[in-house]
């Protein structure tokens, strides 16, 4: 398991962190993402999909178990980013698994948005 | 002590800073436990009020925003008003009567909702999704109301399908 270092960011109440494991993936974000952290969950994004595409990888991991909300804007980036992943190439594309916590409600019906935005691409992982 | 099926309310006037909205969603949350039984209804109640706050701070020409949360206490479902008041950025009002028209003429508001995410996939400015949010994700009406003073305030009510007909 290799830290990625670039895709971690820490500012009042949200932080990020990153890790490559067997060629796939995984992005934890935890706090809060609301109107302030919207440059931050931006450039983390920007980062997480430059190195998909780079690597080649077929699956992501978003760890949002510690994630205590994310608002619109933040959502938006988040539909922003599939929609690349969609319109990128077939061998370009890779699967995006979203590691949800039933304990934090609004969860289930936001990434059921993402799902049903992109099901081809989107997986939920409830524990 | 109050009974159940009377309203309880508190109202909230602040020149934010952006970092308040989420303290205040924590704290209208911790009200919402107090006088409604439905951990859903809760955090759908929670979500409403920050997008609905965000929206007033975001596109507040002064600063300026008031909040009102009304409950009617113990009810299943939950009846809630949440209403933001704001004076809002010149030309920011005809976006929002768009935006607001476009969600009351949706035939289902998830279906909106996956229409908004489209269209926003590709801005760069603004997502355009907190109202259509509100009303795909929180299950609340949204609709502009008419403010009753001589101010250029304007306010977005959201609530409940049960609140509609409950008196002011």
């Amino acid at each position: 398991m290799i830290a990625l270092e670039d895709l971690s960011t820490s500012t009042n109440a949200f932080s990020s962190s990153a890790f490559e494991s067997d060629g796939s993936l995984t992005l934890v974000l935890v706090g809060d993402a609301s109107l302030t952290k919207i440059e931050s969950m931006q450039a983390v994004i920007d980062g997480l999909h430059a190195l998909a595409t780079q690597m080649g990888t077929k699956a992501v991991v978003v760890d949002l178990t510690k994630l205590d909300f994310m608002n619109s804007s933040c959502f938006k980036v988040f539909v922003s980013w599939i929609n690349q992943v969609q319109d990128a190439e077939p061998a370009k594309q890779y699967r995006i698994c979203l590691r949800s916590n039933p304990k934090l409600l609004w969860q289930r019906r936001s990434l059921h948005a993402l799902q049903c935005f992109a099901a081809e691409l989107i997986s939920i992982e409830t524990i | 002590m109050m009974a159940d099926g009377e309203v309880a309310y508190f109202e909230l006037q602040f020149k934010p800073n952006a970092e308040l909205v989420s303290t205040v969603r924590r704290f209208v949350s911790e009200f919402y436990e107090r006088v409604c039984p439905d951990a859903d209804a809760i955090s759908r109640l929670a979500l409403a009020t920050h997008e609905l706050l965000e929206n007033a701070v975001k596109y507040s020409f002064d600063g300026e925003t008031k909040l009102r949360v009304e409950v009617v206490r113990g009810t299943l479902p939950a009846m809630v008003a949440v209403r933001a008041w704001n004076q809002a950025l010149p030309g920011h009002l005809e976006t929002l009567k768009a935006s607001l028209e476009a969600l009351a003429n949706a035939r289902d508001p998830f279906e909106h909702y996956q229409a908004c995410m489209r269209s926003s996939a590709k801005k760069t400015e603004g997502s355009g999704l907190g109202l259509a949010r509100i009303a795909a994700e929180a299950e609340m009406v949204v609709k502009l109301e008419p403010t009753l003073d001589s101010s250029n305030r304007i306010c977005i009510l959201t609530h409940t399908g049960t609140w509609e007909g409950q008196a002011r």
